[in-house]
């Protein structure tokens, strides 16, 4: 091994302090709710315990027994996240590619427009929504949480599938137009394999969004549409005397899926926020 | 630029701004009309002009969920933007196992505000949390988040931050990635210390990401709702509200539409002055390749 000098020492040192300090910073509350949703009742607070403990599946047995509930919302949960990422991937792709291509005042004014209605508080418009939800029978449908969740992502979207979009070359949908292609059929042909990675980040952001939202599930959501968020905020509000242990189940349970999703897509994500930010 | 827009265009271009127009920006108006207005759920309204303004601005609890908004915002947004550049500097500096190091800094971006509320306060429950337990031992006083209110914003202020540190850190990360590695050479050359070139090369380099960050991190935590309605509740007492919870207590426990619609349109109005410069200038960006 070669000799260190005395500052490079140091250096290194200061860097695995630094290491240390981050993965603690962003595991430790994430591993301890993990960890803990596999301890029995008296180990979950016990000093001894922390890291020594006979594991246990008893929290996520007393979860699927008496939070049934629990797994009904995943379940809309995954129905709502889905509805709301193809609406919005869908019409953010269409957009983005007018915005690419063509150009002329008034597409000018409505992407000024898109940005311009990013600054309006979602909790805003929960006031003259409610009643018409409830006018429209709306209340408490997973067709209300797509439409809402893809709405506040649209205009996220366009802008990003603007920039990736930007970056295929025109000269193929020229040649493409040659051949007598469509608008639609150009889109369809030449732009979608090519913008897949744009679709993909904004995918990204739609999912997560829409798997973990609150606001928007907790006003227009109480039993036929509700979900998961809004069942683990339930149980923390059961109680005084909180079951800490199925709490965590249903935290790890919740949020496992979304954040092997978002490692797995780690890529796309940082592709999709460096557009979006900068562009919008 | 042509002053027509092609059909086909007006065609692709209306699924999203239908969207963004029929269930943003018409309801947001509405909201105006409404905070003229006196009205609950159920019930018509009858105009007042701007009495529900007046009701609200004399209303000393807006004037707490203002001061509490004011306060966590900037000391999420603060706090966030400095933990953020010095992340994405460490970073850029090099770092053992770059992309497993990445992977953990960005897995609070996938929890939600529920989980992270019940991670928080698993560490900080009192006398037993794992936090709670290591204040004691440093002889520290206890955070006592739910009986006093400046340690319950705290608290929100901290998951807060926890929860969108992934966030101005990717955007500083990007940005201190796209300046070009031969400055840094050419100034070491020229005997810079690290600090002259951090000042004189890094932080203006860094600055339009830094005031983009800022700017989305203003609006969006001017908004925050579900930290502080899981965590606290707004109590005791209303003492930790903030505006969101303001509005929706208004709006949906006390019935009172009109007020809550004045809160409303003050958020919006605010989050617009927040932007202004930022609107502004995208404007004649904008505009100007017209």
């Amino acid at each position: 091994m070669p000799k260190l000098s005395l500052p490079k020492l140091l250096r290194h040192l200061l860097k695995l302090v630094g290491v240390l300090a981050i993965v603690a910073w962003s595991l430790v509350p994430i591993g301890l709710i993990a960890m803990s949703s596999f301890k029995a009742d008296r180990d979950i607070f016990s000093t001894s315990g922390t890291f020594s403990f006979a594991p246990t599946l008893a929290n996520y047995e007393a979860l699927w027994s008496r939070w049934g509930d629990f797994f009904f919302g995943l379940w809309n949960s995954f129905l709502v996240t889905v509805g709301a990422t193809v609406l919005a991937v869908g019409v953010s792709l269409l957009a983005g590619f007018a915005y690419s291509r063509f150009a002329s005042r008034g597409l000018q004014a409505s992407a000024f427009f898109l940005i311009f209605i990013r600054l309006i508080p979602p909790i805003v418009i929960t006031l003259p929504l409610f009643p018409v939800v409830n006018w429209l029978g709306l209340n408490d449908t997973h067709f209300v949480l797509i439409v809402l969740y893809a709405t506040f992502f649209v205009s996220l979207g366009t802008v990003v599938m603007r920039t990736f979009i930007d970056q295929i070359p025109r000269e193929l949908d020229e040649a493409a137009m040659m051949d007598g292609a469509s608008q639609v059929q150009i889109i369809m042909r030449v732009i979608l394999p090519m913008a897949a990675q744009g679709m993909l980040a904004v995918s990204v952001f739609v999912i997560v969004y829409a798997w973990n939202e609150f606001l928007f599930a907790f006003i227009f959501t109480t039993t036929k549409a509700k979900t998961a968020p809004l069942v683990i905020s339930e149980m923390i509000g059961a109680v005084e005397g909180v079951e800490w242990g199925v709490l965590f189940a249903a935290s790890t349970v919740q949020l496992v899926p979304v954040l092997a999703f978002v490692i797995l897509m780690q890529k796309h994500l940082v592709a999709g926020l460096t557009a979006g930010a900068v562009k919008g | 630029m042509s002053a027509r827009t092609p059909l086909s265009a007006i065609a692709l271009v209306s699924p999203v701004q239908l969207m963004i127009g029929g269930i943003i920006f018409l309801p947001a108006i509405y909201v105006f009309w409404l905070s003229l207005n006196q009205s609950s759920f159920g019930q018509a309204a009858s105009f007042v002009g701007f009495a529900n303004y007046a009701k609200v601005l004399g209303d000393a609890y807006f004037w707490k969920a203002l001061l509490n908004t004011v306060i966590v915002v900037a000391v999420v947004v603060h706090v966030e933007l400095l933990l953020g550049l010095g992340m994405a500097l460490f970073f850029a500096s090099g770092v053992p196992f770059r992309p497993l190091l990445l992977a953990i800094v960005l897995a609070p971006y996938a929890v939600s505000e529920v989980s992270a509320v019940v991670m928080w306060r698993f560490l900080f429950e009192p006398d037993v949390g794992m936090m709670s337990r290591l204040l004691m031992t440093l002889g520290l006083p206890p955070i006592e988040w739910a009986v006093n209110p400046s340690h319950g914003l705290a608290m929100v202020s901290l998951l807060s931050i926890w929860l969108h540190l992934p966030f101005s850190f990717i955007i500083l990360y990007a940005a201190r990635l796209s300046i070009p590695s031969d400055l840094y050479e050419a100034a070491a050359i020229d005997g810079a210390s690290p600090w002259t070139s951090f000042r004189r090369i890094t932080l203006p380099l860094l600055m339009p990401a830094l005031l983009i960050a800022a700017l989305f991190r203003y609006i969006f935590a001017f908004r925050l709702f579900s930290e502080v309605w899981l965590m606290t509740g707004g109590g005791p007492a209303r003492s930790t509200e903030v505006m969101a919870v303001y509005l929706y207590l208004e709006a949906f426990r006390y019935n009172a539409f009109g007020p809550a619609a004045a809160t409303g349109w003050l958020l919006v109005l605010a989050s617009l002055l927040l932007a202004l410069f930022y609107l502004r200038r995208l404007y004649r960006e904008m505009f100007a390749r017209a």
